[in-house]
Parts: structure tokens; sequence; C-alpha cells
């Protein structure tokens, strides 16, 4: 076993070796052969390999010395206007030498940057495009104002199929000599469903408890953040008890981090799951899609789920009149 | 039964009463200098804000000089005559049994017009004829009903004191009430009091007394506290409100910005609205209220906030159509805003980890410490091996594995095995 985090030491170095986002990849590559490559947004939930395929491009295009060349800001730590105006315009205005005149930006969590900031990007990015190509890694691209939005070319990156997360996860068990069980696999996609880099650390924290890696394990080191909770979230919803659903759902996404889409990604299925009468099913399928539709759009994440939580409240009351 | 802090803790002495160097200085001079006989000015006329220790410089000092102290303040009558009963009194230095007297008129700025009638002229004429020293104590010496008095009197103005004097006075009761307090939660208090020690002192003993320690996230909520009262006004305005007009109104009247009450609102609004119809209707005004919000981040146009008024206000008071008004539910702090203002030094640990992660992987600060650390600890609190890697691999500080590993002992086990 390798003791440096897995996610990284099995990140992808070039865009040949992306697995996943066929499509996107392909037109990365069409970018890197014709040595151009337009701004970008790359928007989708976490562990998608936005940042890979951002990281890749640059090594594609610029060989070992894609370092010198590229240049990665996290918008959540240093968000403010200043840096955009000294960070990125010191960085974007000097026309770097060799065969590509521009070098490439990557600003990471672009979604959490103010909107000053942002207004500020966006001045720049049109007066130093002859040096410098911007990629903006989002979540939601929704929460990009969109005169920036309207100068980037939009990639949107979905989650990892089931077989493609599989087989990364089987090879990284393989190289670092493993015993990772078919139901401890099952497992992981259950609790990562598709974030690759959350699998990943999944798979290692699993690895450092030494045993063989079984459902079990997988779920207890999964802990807190895994699909029981959406469910127990629900339970209690469906129960009545509108004020702990809001305190389950606070804790998910502020201790542990859970990303918002994933929440209701995982209620939309278990609505789907539950045994409530069917036309319910499509009701609330509706209102999930609406806030679905709410939060792409920018929201506070646990302002609008909570206003799911209310309506699963209240189906259980109506459920309940009718019985 | 606890006693007071504020009289428990007060100054014994000129040299423990809190800044106000100069003026202590002054005003101690000009005492002593009855010792050479009666001087120009009988009487001294000590003015400032409440609360910076006026009348605690007069005790101190009436304890240091070894001097009957003799006072009379607001809670006395003082008309003409009960004034000029006091006034005997200030005839003479020498008390009847030997020693030396000062005579202090507290809080004149309690002086009424009809009640206290002929009292400042009373007290003028007992300044004009004092014997011993006589101290006056107002907040305000310029007002003109004091003109005439002035006059005659030494004015000596009391400033309030820097944070740092504050402190250093918070400290001093710490110290004899065995009480541990971080620095930061001193000084919090002592800002906040804006030089009024006794304020300060009271603020401190509410939130200290009974506890051995004392840390910052107990005090740090205390900012709101003096809105409190007027923002249950506003979020019952909205909440149970009628009219959209009335519930928008409100929003006016809070004087806490747009996001602090939409915390408010959305903390308060699902315990009061318990029909499930009311509470749908409440939380999508809410959600919308927070869609709103989005477009103006991501249009940049400010004039869309009117809408998420109308929906945070009205949108929540028109949402309570079937729960009835009454009984009485309490309001509570924004638990959001609650969770941030917690756990400070943890948050800081996680921060710090999350730079170490951020420079190997990828990945923002912010974030690393919320997907990333939370398996750093499982992995560091179950196998030792990976965590010694992982932790010259991060170039991780031994404070950080102490944090990781939960207890100091597999911190150690894994800091002799880094060697």
């Amino acid at each position: 076993m390798s003791f440096e985090m897995w996610a990284e030491k099995y990140r992808p170095k070039t865009l040949g070796d992306m697995v996943n986002q066929k499509e996107i990849v392909e037109r990365l590559k069409s970018f890197v052969r014709s040595r151009n490559v337009p701004h970008c947004i790359f928007a989708g939930p976490p562990g998608t390999g936005k940042t890979t395929a951002a990281l890749c491009v640059a090594r594609d295009l610029y060989g070992d010395a894609y370092r010198g060349r590229i240049m990665e800001l996290n918008a959540s730590d240093a968000r403010g206007i200043n840096v955009v105006r000294e960070t990125v315009k010191t960085f974007a205005r000097v026309r770097s030498i060799g065969e590509i005149p521009f070098k490439i930006m990557v600003l990471d969590e672009a979604d959490n940057m103010t909107s000053d900031a942002q207004q500020a990007l966006r001045r720049t990015m049109e007066r130093y495009t002859e040096t410098c190509r911007f990629i903006l890694i989002a979540n939601y691209s929704g929460k990009i104002i969109e005169p920036i939005q309207s100068r980037c070319a939009p990639f949107r990156f979905m989650y990892l199929p089931r077989e493609e997360q599989d087989r990364y996860l089987r090879l990284i068990a393989e190289k670092e000599g493993l015993n990772l069980l078919d139901e401890g696999l099952n497992a992981i996609f259950e609790v990562c469903s598709g974030d690759l880099r959350r699998a990943i650390n999944n798979l290692q924290a699993a690895a450092s408890l030494n045993k063989p890696i079984d459902a079990k394990v997988v779920y207890s080191i999964a802990g807190k953040a895994n699909p029981a909770d959406v469910r127990k979230l629900i339970e209690i919803a469906m129960n009545g008890d509108f004020l702990e659903a809001r305190k389950q759902l606070r804790n998910m996404i502020r201790k542990y981090g859970v990303a918002g889409s994933d929440i209701i990604r995982q209620i939309h299925t278990e609505i789907f799951r539950s045994d409530i009468p069917e036309l319910w099913k499509i009701k609330l399928a509706d209102v999930v899609g609406e806030i679905d539709y709410r939060l792409v759009q920018g929201s506070d994440e646990e302002v609008q789920l909570s206003a799911l939580l209310a309506r699963l409240v209240e189906a259980s009351y109506e459920l309940g009149k009718k019985i | 039964m606890y006693a007071v802090w504020v009289v428990e803790h007060k100054p014994k002495s000129l040299n423990e009463v809190v800044g106000n160097r100069d003026a202590i200085q002054k005003f101690a001079n000009w005492v002593k200098s009855w010792e050479k006989g009666v001087p120009k000015k009988r009487a001294a006329f000590l003015y400032g804000p409440p609360g910076i220790g006026k009348t605690v410089t007069v005790e101190a000092l009436a304890n240091d000089f070894h001097m009957e102290f003799v006072e009379k303040n607001a809670s006395d009558y003082r008309t003409e005559d009960a004034v000029k009963r006091f006034a005997g009194l200030a005839s003479q230095y020498g008390s009847l049994f030997g020693g030396k007297r000062i005579v202090l008129l507290d809080e004149l700025d309690g002086l009424t017009g009809t009640a206290d009638r002929g009292g400042v002229k009373a007290m003028t004429g007992i300044v004009k004829t004092a014997q011993c020293p006589v101290v006056l104590i107002a907040n305000n010496a310029y007002n003109p009903r004091f003109s005439t008095l002035r006059n005659y009197c030494l004015l000596i103005e009391f400033k309030k004191p820097p944070t740092s004097e504050v402190m250093k006075h918070l400290k001093r009761i710490c110290l004899r009430e065995a009480i541990e307090v971080e620095e930061n939660a001193l000084k919090f208090i002592a800002q906040r009091s804006q030089g009024d020690v006794r304020s300060a002192v009271n603020d401190f003993q509410a939130l200290a007394q009974g506890k051995k320690k004392l840390t910052y996230d107990d005090v740090s909520w205390l900012g709101y506290r003096d809105r409190r009262e007027k923002i249950f006004t506003v979020l019952r305005m909205i909440i149970y409100g009628k009219t959209c007009v009335g519930a928008k109104r409100a929003v006016d009247m809070a004087d806490v910005d747009i996001d602090m009450l939409f915390e408010w609102i959305y903390e308060n609004v699902p315990a009061h609205l318990t029909d499930p119809h009311d509470l749908v209707r409440a939380m999508d005004a809410l959600s919308l209220a927070d869609v709103y919000r989005g477009r103006i981040r991501s249009t940049q146009n400010w004039g869309f906030i009117r809408y998420v008024v109308d929906f945070m206000s009205a949108g929540v008071a028109m949402a309570r159509q079937n729960t009835k008004a009454g009984g009485w539910i309490p309001f509570k702090f924004p638990g959001r805003i609650r969770m941030l203002s917690r756990s400070k030094a943890e948050r800081a640990m996680r921060l710090k980890i999350g730079r170490k992660i951020k420079r190997k992987c990828h990945i923002s600060a912010v974030r690393a410490s919320k997907e990333i650390l939370p398996y750093l600890r499982i992995i560091f609190k179950n196998n030792a091996d990976m965590a010694v890697g992982l932790a010259k691999w991060l170039d991780l500080e031994p404070e950080m594995i102490e944090y990781l590993a939960g207890t100091k002992k597999k911190a150690e086990a894994i800091t002799q095995l880094i060697g």
C-alpha cells in the first residue's frame, strides 16, 4: 500500500487517461490538437473530473513545462475582488514564451466568487484573451454571472456511471493489493454514486482498517454521510417532524459537507423506492424537480432543501388524513 | 448567594481605578491642597459619561486618604431645605471623630424641576462657604442649570477609558474569581462596553459566573443581545402579519440587515406555523426570496432586493391561513449563525489542515477541510503506518496530527514513527 492520497496518485495525467466524460474529453482533445483553447466553464457535481480535465489540457498542451504555464486559484480560499485584480491580472497579462502564446488560468469553485470579483474578471478575460485562457470550474454554472457565461464554452460534467466508477476502483484495489469485495464496491457506489474523488477517499479510508473491504466496512466509513442518512431524513420528515428534519439536513450540509445536489438526487431516488401511493410519487417528483432547478440557479442549499422537506411533511399529513 | 461583582470588585484604592489617570491626579492634588488651607475652588465637579468611575474615584480617594465619606445622591430629596440640612456637614473640615471629611453630591443630572426646587441654589450656597472638600458629580456639567454653580467649582472631566484599561480591570476580577478566560473573549466584552466599565463588569458577571472557563464562543453572541427585543417585534409582525403592507413595513423596522433578518425568519417560522400547509407556503416563500437573492448575484441587479423582501415578509405573512395566533413560542437566535460562531478554534484548525491538503490535491482549503479531512481522521485513528505516510506527504504539523488522530496517545505513536 502506498501512503499518499490515492485520489491524487491515481488522478489521470493526460486527456487520454481520462475514463469518463467521453464527449467532453473528445472536444478538449480537439482543442489541444488545434493548439487553441477558448475560455471554458466546466460545470458539474464534485468528483467528476473537472479539475483533472483542466490539468490534463495543460499537460497535453505544454508537455512537461506545463507547470509554469498554468495557475490554479481556488475561489473559496481567496475570492475577493483584489485577488482577481492583482493575482489574476499579473498572471494573465504576461505573454508566455514558446509555441503557444497563451497560458491557462484555472479558477476553481468560480461559483463561490463574489459578483464584484466576477465583474472584475469579466474585463480581465476580455483584455488578456491573447495571453491567457480561463477555465472556470463550478458546481453550479448558474452562480456565474451571465456576461462571463456568454464568453465561455460550457461543458457539463456528469456523475460517473456505475461501470466506470467500479472499473477505476478495481484498478486501484489491484495496484494497492486490496481485498475489495463486490459488496464493498456496491456499497461505495451507493455512498458516493459517481463522485469519484469521494469514492477513492472512501476506498482508502476503508483500506486503512486492514480488513477485507465489505459493505459493512464501507458503510461504517461513510458514517454520517451515507444514503441511509437521506433515508432517515425523509423518514423524519414523513413523520411530520420538520424541525428535526431540518436539523439533520443542517448537519449533513454543514458538518459533513454533503453537497445539496447529492442530497436532492438521493431524495429523488428514495421517493420512487418508498411505499407511498404511486400518484404521490409523481407529485413529489415535480416538487423535487422545481427545488433542484432553484438549486442550480444558485441558491442557498439548506433553504431550498428545507422547503422540500416541508413538502414531505405536508405530504405525510395529507396521506395520513386519507387512511 | 452571589455578590454583585460591580460592588464586590469595586476599586478600593485610587491606583485600582480604571483609566483617567490625569483626572484622578488633578482631583487628588486638589483634595491634598486642603491641607494647606481652603483653596480657591471649594468644590470639584467631576463629569463624564456613565459607568467610567467618577463615584468610584471619590470613594477610593476617601479610602486612600482615610477621610470620612459623606454622600448624597439622587435617591435623596434635594429640595432647598433638605440640602440646607446637609450643609452643616460641609461646614467643618474635621469630623467629630477627628478625621477629615469629604462630601459628595452625586447624580446631579437627576435633579428634577419641582421636587428639587431650589436644590441647585442651595448647593451653590454650600459650595461657596464649604469648609471641607465638596465633590459634585454629573454626566453633563454644561447643563445650563449648573451655570452659576460651575463658576465655583474645579471642573474635572472623566473620559471613557480605552479597551485595554477595561480589560485590565476584568482580568483582575478573573484572578479573584479564579476564572480562566480567553483573551479575545475579554476583549470582546471590553470593546462592546465602549468604555462603560460598570456595564462591562455586569456583562462579564452574567456570562462568567459559575464557570471555570469562559471562551470566545460563550460571549460572541452577545453582540446581538441589545437588538433582541426589537427583532422579536419584527418577527411577530411578519409571522403573524395580516396584511402584506404591515409585514413589509416590519422589514424597515428591523435594525439588522436583510440577510440577517432572513436568517431570523427562516429559523423561527417552522416552530410557529404548525399547520403543514402553512409551513409549506412559508418555506416556499423563503425559498423564492432566496432564489431572488441568487438572481441579484448573477445579474448584479440590486433592484431585485424588493422581491426578496416581498417574499420573506409578505410571502411569509400570507402563508398563515390555518395556524392560530396564540400561545407563546419563544423566538430563537438563528441556528446557522450560531453554528458559525461556535467552534471557531476547531474551524481554524480544520482550515489549516485544509491548506496543507490544498497544496497537494488541487482542491480549495475550504472544501478539503470538509470533504477530505473526515477520511483522514478515519485513517489517522485506525492505521498508524498509513497516517505516517500521509503526514509526511502532506507535511502536517504535530498539532494537526493530534487533531486528526483524536487522542494524544495515538498522535504520539504517529509522531514517533515519523521520527
